[in-house]
C-alpha cells in the first residue's frame, strides 16, 4: 500500500510522458509534489517501520534523505518547464526524459528505502542506466560519447558495488542465511561475522564501486564531462538525488564496518578521501567554466560528507549532506540560466538582470555561490564546523593523534584553496566583463525559491535537534 | 564436471580477449554464458536448490541465447564495426593476461579459506571478474565493451552462484531485470545515433 | 616387449595414412573426389626410385640433415606414453626431453632449408625458426602441467598413471593444458590455421619452403618425419588428453589407440576445413593463446589445485 503511495507520483509521469500533448508536462511538479504526501505520512509514522517486510524498511535516515531528494524532485521539475527555452531541445526529447526521469525515480525510491542489499543495488543499477538516457538527450556528438562513457563506467562501478555485496553476503551467511542480505540483520550480527576478512574486502569493493560512481579518485574528471555534456537538469539531479542514494548506501554499509573493524574503515575512507579532496581542489583551482567547477565542488563536498560520517560526525555528515543537496542542484539550475543558450564565459555572468524576477535571480545565486563555500549563515559552515569538531575529539581518542590532525589541516589548506577561487570567480561574475540582457523565468525563480527555503529550514533548531536524534 | 564447465567458462573468456572479429567474439560470450548456465544446474541439482536451477535456465535463455543474438542483429543493423584490434598488443596481452590470474589467484587465497565448499571457483570467478575488465579496457568501439560488461555481469554471476551457494531469487530476478533494461538502452543509445546520422545526411 | 615394438611399428606403419586420412577428408568435406588413402605409400615408394639431384651450393649439411630430422623423431617414438596395459614404456623421459628432440628435428629442418641457398629455403627457415621458438615454451609448459596433474614428470610415467586415475579434481587446469597442446599440435604439424601443406605460394608455406630444393630418397626421409612428427603428436594427444580404454585386453586396447588418433585426425581436418590460414604475423596471437592456456594450466594447478 505505502509501496503503491511512494510509487504513484513516478509512474503517472511515466504514464504522462506518452501523452502527446504539450500540456501534460503541467502534471509533472504536481506529481512531484504529490511524493511529499507519502513522505510526510512515513516521518509521522514511528519508525521504524517495515513498508514492504524486510525489503523496505523506513527509518530516521531513510526518511530524511528521502525528503531531501523528493524536495529537490520538485525543484528539478519546476525548472524543467522553462527547459526549451534555455536550450535547444525538441517535444519528443523532452517527453522521452520525463519517461526516464520518472524510472529514474522509481530506481531511487527503492534504493533510498532498501533495507536489503540486493533491492538497494537493483534501484541503483536501474538509476544509473536510465541516466545514460537522460545524458543523450542532448543531441551533441559530446553528449553521444558522455552517454556511452557513463553507461561503461558508471556499469563498472555498479559492478564492483555488486562484488562487493556478494562477498558480504557470503561473509554472513553461515550465520544469517539469506538474511545476510538485510542491513539491519547484519548490523545486529556484525560481531559474530565469522570471517572479518572476507566482509572488509566486500565492504572496499562496494565502497570503492560507490565512490567511483560519485566521481571520487581516480575517476574526477569523468562526471565533470558529463555534466558539461548533458542538459543542466541532468546535472542537478545527479547532485541531488543520485548522489543520495550512493551515499545513503554508503551510510549503511559504513555502520555495519564499523562494527566488524573501525579502524579499518577509519584509514581507508580518510585515506581515500583525502586524495580525492586532494586532487579535486586542484582540478578545481584550474576549472574554467560553470559546470565543471560545480561539479568537482560536488565531489568535494561528497568527499566531506563521507569523510564526517566515519570521522564520527554523523550530524555532521547529514547537516552538510542535507546542504550540498539544496545547494548544487539549485546552483546546477542556475547554471542553465547563466549560461542560456550556449553562452559560457564566467567573467559578467551575474550583471545584466533586470526587473523582479533578474533581481531576485541574482540575489539568491550570490547566496547560494558564497553559501557553498560555507560562508557563515550556511548550514555548511555549521556542519564543517561540527564536523572538524568531531575529527579532532576522533583523533584525540585515537592513537594516531599527529596523522589525524595533520590530515585535518591539509584537508583545510586545501579547502582554503576552493573558497579562494571561489570567491575569485565570483567576483569576476559579478565586477568583470560586459552586462548583456538575459531571460529568466518564473518557474526557475520558484525553483530556486525552493531551494532556498529547504536551506533555511536546515538551519532552524528544530531541523537540528532531528538531525542529532539520527545520529 | 563442474571443475570442466569452470574451466570452460575461464577458457571462453581468456579467448575472446583475443579475439578480433565481433561475430566471433559474440560467440565466444556466449559459450561462456552455456557454461555459466550448464553450471548453475548442475549446482542446483546437487545442492536441490530450485532457484538456482531456475535461474540457470533464465541464463541460457538469455544469456547463451537472446543477448548474443540481439547483439548481433543490433550490430548488423545499425552497421557496427566488426573488425575490433584489441588496443593490448598482443605480445603485451600474453604477458598480461597470465600476471592478472596469478595476481587473483593469490589476492583471492584467503578469501577461498573462508568460503565453504567450492573454494577454487571464488578465485576463479575474481580472476574472470578482472579478465572482463580488460576486455572493456583493451577495445575502443562499443560493441566489444558491451560484451565486456556482460561478461563482467557473467563473472558476477558466477561468484554468487559459487561463493554464496545462490544469492535470493529476489535478487537474481532484479539482476536479469536489469540486463534487459541494459539492453534497451543499449539499443535506444544506438537507433538514436543512426536517427540523427540519417538527419544529418538528410540536411 | 613384444608389445612395445609392435606399437611402435604400428604408429610407424599408420604414419602416412594418417596425413593421407586429413587430406581425404578435407576433400571429401569440400565435396572434391577423395584422393586414395594409400597415396601416401604411393610417394615413398615413387621418391625411393628417383636419383637424388643437388643443387651445386649445396654443402655436405643437404646431404647429412635428412637423416637428422628423422632420427630424434624416431627416438621420441620410442619414448611414447604405451598404448595398451602390459606393454613396455621408457618412464623417465620428461617435457623437455622431448621438446628438445623434437626442436633438434626441427633445427636440422631449417639447416636444410638454408643450405640450399635459395630465397625460399630462407624464407622457409626464418619462419619455422619464428613459429618453433613461441610454440616450444608452451609445448614443455603443457606437458609439464599434464604430467605434474598425473603425479609424475616422467611422460611415459605420466600417460599411465592418468590412464589408471583420471585427475577428476583437476578438471579445469585438465582441459586449459588440452586446449593449449591442440593448438601446439596444429602449429607445429604446419597445419592450416599456421601453414598449408598443400601450396607452393611463396606467401603462405613455411615447411614446403624448406624443402623445395631436395628430392628423391631424401625427399621421401623428410616427408617420413614429417608424418612421424604427426604421429608422435597425436599419440601424445591421445594418451595424454583422451586416456580411456587403457585396460581392454591388449588388441582391443591398441584398436582403440588407432582409432582415437584417427579422430585426432578427423578434428584436425574438421579445422583446417574450417579456418582460413592465418596471416604469419597473426601466428604469434594464436601461439599466443596456447602459451596463455599453457601457462593457465600450470598456475591454476599450483595456486588452486583446481
Amino acid at each position: 500500500m505505502m509501496v503503491a503511495l511512494l510509487l504513484l507520483p513516478a509512474l503517472v509521469m511515466f504514464a504522462a510522458s506518452f501523452l502527446h500533448t504539450p500540456r501534460a508536462r503541467r502534471l509533472l511538479p504536481i506529481s512531484s509534489v504529490a511524493i511529499l504526501i507519502p513522505v510526510g505520512i512515513l516521518f509521522l509514522h514511528a519508525k521504524p517501520w517495515s513498508i514492504w517486510g524486510d525489503y523496505l524498511v523506513a527509518d530516521d535516515l531513510n526518511s530524511y534523505v528521502l525528503l531531501v531528494s523528493s524536495v529537490v524532485g520538485i525543484g528539478v521539475t519546476l525548472a524543467l518547464l522553462t527547459l526549451d527555452r534555455h536550450v535547444a531541445i525538441t517535444e519528443v526529447s523532452t517527453r522521452r526524459f520525463y519517461r526516464f526521469f520518472a524510472l529514474f525515480w522509481i530506481g531511487l525510491i527503492l534504493s533510498i528505502l532498501a533495507n536489503h542489499m540486493g533491492i538497494y543495488w537493483i534501484g541503483l543499477e536501474m538509476a544509473t542506466l536510465s541516466t545514460v538516457y537522460m545524458i543523450k538527450t542532448n543531441r551533441s556528438a559530446a553528449a553521444h560519447k558522455e552517454a556511452w562513457n557513463y553507461m561503461i563506467v558508471g556499469a563498472i562501478a555498479i559492478s564492483l558495488v555488486l562484488f562487493g555485496i556478494i562477498l558480504i553476503y557470503a561473509s554472513a551467511k553461515p550465520i544469517l542465511g539469506e538474511e545476510a542480505m538485510l542491513f539491519d540483520a547484519l548490523l545486529a550480527k556484525a560481531h559474530a561475522i565469522p570471517s572479518p576478512f572476507l566482509f572488509e574486502m566486500g565492504f572496499a569493493l562496494a565502497t570503492v564501486g560507490m565512490f567511483v560512481k560519485m566521481g571520487f579518485f581516480p575517476m574526477n574528471l569523468w562526471l565533470a564531462n558529463i555534466e558539461r555534456a548533458s542538459f543542466y537538469p541532468v546535472a542537478a539531479l545527479f547532485s541531488g538525488i543520485l548522489e543520495s542514494a550512493v551515499i545513503v548506501g554508503f551510510f549503511r554499509f559504513s555502520t555495519v564496518a564499523r562494527a566488524v573493524n573501525e579502524a579499518h574503515l577509519v584509514g581507508f575512507v580518510v585515506a581515500y578521501t583525502l586524495l580525492t579532496i586532494f586532487i579535486v581542489a586542484f582540478l578545481i583551482y584550474r576549472a574554467k567554466d560553470f559546470m565543471r567547477l560545480f561539479s568537482l565542488s560536488g565531489i568535494e563536498h561528497m568527499a566531506l560528507i563521507a569523510l564526517f560520517w566515519v570521522g564520527g560526525g554523523t550530524f555532521a555528515a547529514l547537516l552538510h549532506f542535507g546542504a550540498h543537496a539544496f545547494l548544487k542542484p539549485a546552483l546546477f539550475l542556475s547554471t542553465g540560466v547563466l549560461e542560456s543558450s550556449g553562452r559560457y564565459h564566467i567573467a559578467g555572468a551575474l550583471k545584466g538582470y533586470r526587473g523582479v524576477r533578474g533581481k531576485l535571480f541574482y540575489f539568491l545565486v550570490s547566496l547560494f555561490l558564497l553559501a557553498i563555500v560555507s560562508l557563515p549563515p550556511s548550514p555548511m559552515f555549521f556542519s564543517e564546523l561540527y564536523g572538524f569538531g568531531a575529527m579532532v575529539d576522533a583523533a584525540e581518542s585515537s592513537h594516531h593523534l599527529l596523522a589525524m590532525i595533520g590530515a585535518t589541516l591539509l584537508l583545510l589548506i586545501l579547502l582554503s584553496v576552493i573558497f579562494y577561487r571561489f570567491v575569485a570567480i565570483y567576483q569576476s561574475m559579478k565586477y568583470e566583463g560586459e552586462a548583456a540582457e538575459r531571460p529568466v523565468y518564473a518557474a526557475e525563480v520558484a525553483a530556486l525559491a525552493i531551494f532556498a527555503v529547504g536551506l533555511l529550514a536546515l538551519i532552524t533548531p528544530a531541523a537540528m535537534h532531528f538531525l542529532r536524534s539520527i545520529a | 564436471m563442474v571443475d570442466l564447465l569452470i574451466g570452460i567458462f575461464l577458457a571462453t573468456l581468456i579467448t575472446a580477449l583475443f579475439t578480433a572479429r565481433l561475430y566471433r567474439l559474440l560467440m565466444w560470450y556466449s559459450l561462456n554464458s552455456l557454461s555459466l548456465g550448464l553450471l548453475a544446474l548442475t549446482i542446483g541439482r546437487a545442492q536441490h536448490d530450485g532457484a538456482m536451477i531456475i535461474s540457470g535456465l533464465i541464463t541460457l535463455l538469455l544469456k547463451a541465447g537472446a543477448i548474443p543474438w540481439i547483439l548481433k542483429r543490433l550490430s548488423q543493423r545499425f552497421g557496427l564495426v566488426r573488425q575490433i584490434t584489441p588496443n593490448i598488443r598482443i605480445q603485451y596481452a600474453i604477458m598480461l593476461v597470465p600476471a592478472i590470474l596469478v595476481f587473483t589467484f593469490y589476492l583471492a587465497e584467503p578469501i577461498s579459506h573462508m568460503v565453504e565448499g567450492n573454494a577454487n571457483y571464488v578465485a576463479i570467478s575474481i580472476s574472470s571478474l578482472f579478465l572482463a575488465l580488460l576486455l572493456m579496457m583493451e577495445h575502443n568501439n562499443i560493441a566489444p565493451k558491451i560484451v565486456g560488461f556482460l561478461s563482467m555481469e557473467n563473472a558476477l554471476f558466477l561468484l554468487g552462484t559459487t561463493a554464496t551457494g545462490g544469492m535470493p531469487m529476489l535478487v537474481e530476478l532484479g539482476i536479469f531485470f536489469d540486463l534487459l533494461m541494459a539492453i534497451v538502452v543499449i539499443n535506444l543509445l544506438m537507433r538514436r545515433e543512426e536517427m540523427e546520422n540519417s538527419g544529418e545526411a538528410g540536411a | 616387449m613384444s608389445l612395445y615394438l609392435l606399437t611402435v611399428a604400428v604408429l610407424l606403419l599408420i604414419a602416412p595414412l594418417l596425413l593421407g586420412v586429413i587430406k581425404a577428408l578435407k576433400m571429401w568435406l569440400l565435396f572434391k573426389r577423395p584422393l586414395s588413402l594409400l597415396q601416401g605409400y604411393r610417394d615413398v615408394a615413387k621418391l625411393l626410385h628417383k636419383e637424388n639431384v643437388v643443387s651445386e651450393e649445396a654443402s655436405l649439411i643437404t646431404r647429412v640433415a635428412p637423416f637428422l630430422i628423422l632420427s630424434p623423431l624416431l627416438i621420441v617414438l620410442f619414448f611414447l606414453p604405451p598404448a595398451v596395459q602390459g606393454a613396455w614404456y621408457v618412464s623417465f623421459v620428461d617435457a623437455f626431453t622431448l621438446t628438445g628432440l623434437m626442436a633438434l628435428s626441427t633445427f636440422f629442418l631449417m639447416l636444410l632449408g638454408l643450405d640450399s641457398a635459395s630465397s625460399f629455403g630462407g624464407i622457409g627457415a626464418s619462419r619455422e625458426a619464428f613459429i618453433a621458438a613461441l610454440a616450444e615454451p608452451a609445448m614443455v609448459l603443457t606437458i609439464f602441467a599434464v604430467s605434474m596433474m598425473a603425479g609424475d614428470l616422467g611422460v611415459g610415467q605420466a600417460g599411465v598413471n592418468l590412464a589408471s586415475r583420471f585427475p577428476e579434481k583437476h578438471m579445469a587446469s585438465y582441459l586449459f593444458a588440452a586446449i593449449s597442446f591442440f593448438i601446439l599440435l596444429i602449429a607445429e604439424n604446419g597445419r592450416i590455421p599456421v601453414d598449408n601443406p598443400e601450396t607452393h605460394l611463396e606467401l603462405t608455406m613455411v615447411h614446403e619452403a624448406m624443402i623445395l630444393d631436395i628430392g628423391g630418397v631424401w625427399l621421401a626421409i623428410v616427408e617420413t618425419a614429417a608424418a612421424v612428427k604427426f604421429v608422435i603428436f597425436a599419440s601424445l594427444f591421445a594418451s595424454l588428453f583422451l586416456p580411456f580404454g587403457y585396460g581392454l585386453a591388449w588388441p582391443l586396447a591398441l584398436a582403440l589407440f588407432v582409432g582415437k588418433l584417427f579422430g585426432v585426425a578427423l578434428a584436425v581436418a574438421l579445422v583446417e576445413v574450417n579456418t582460413a590460414k592465418l596471416r604469419l604475423f597473426k601466428v604469434p596471437n594464436l601461439l599466443g593463446i596456447a602459451i596463455v592456456f599453457a601457462f593457465l594450466s600450470l598456475i591454476t594447478f599450483y595456486v588452486l589445485g583446481a
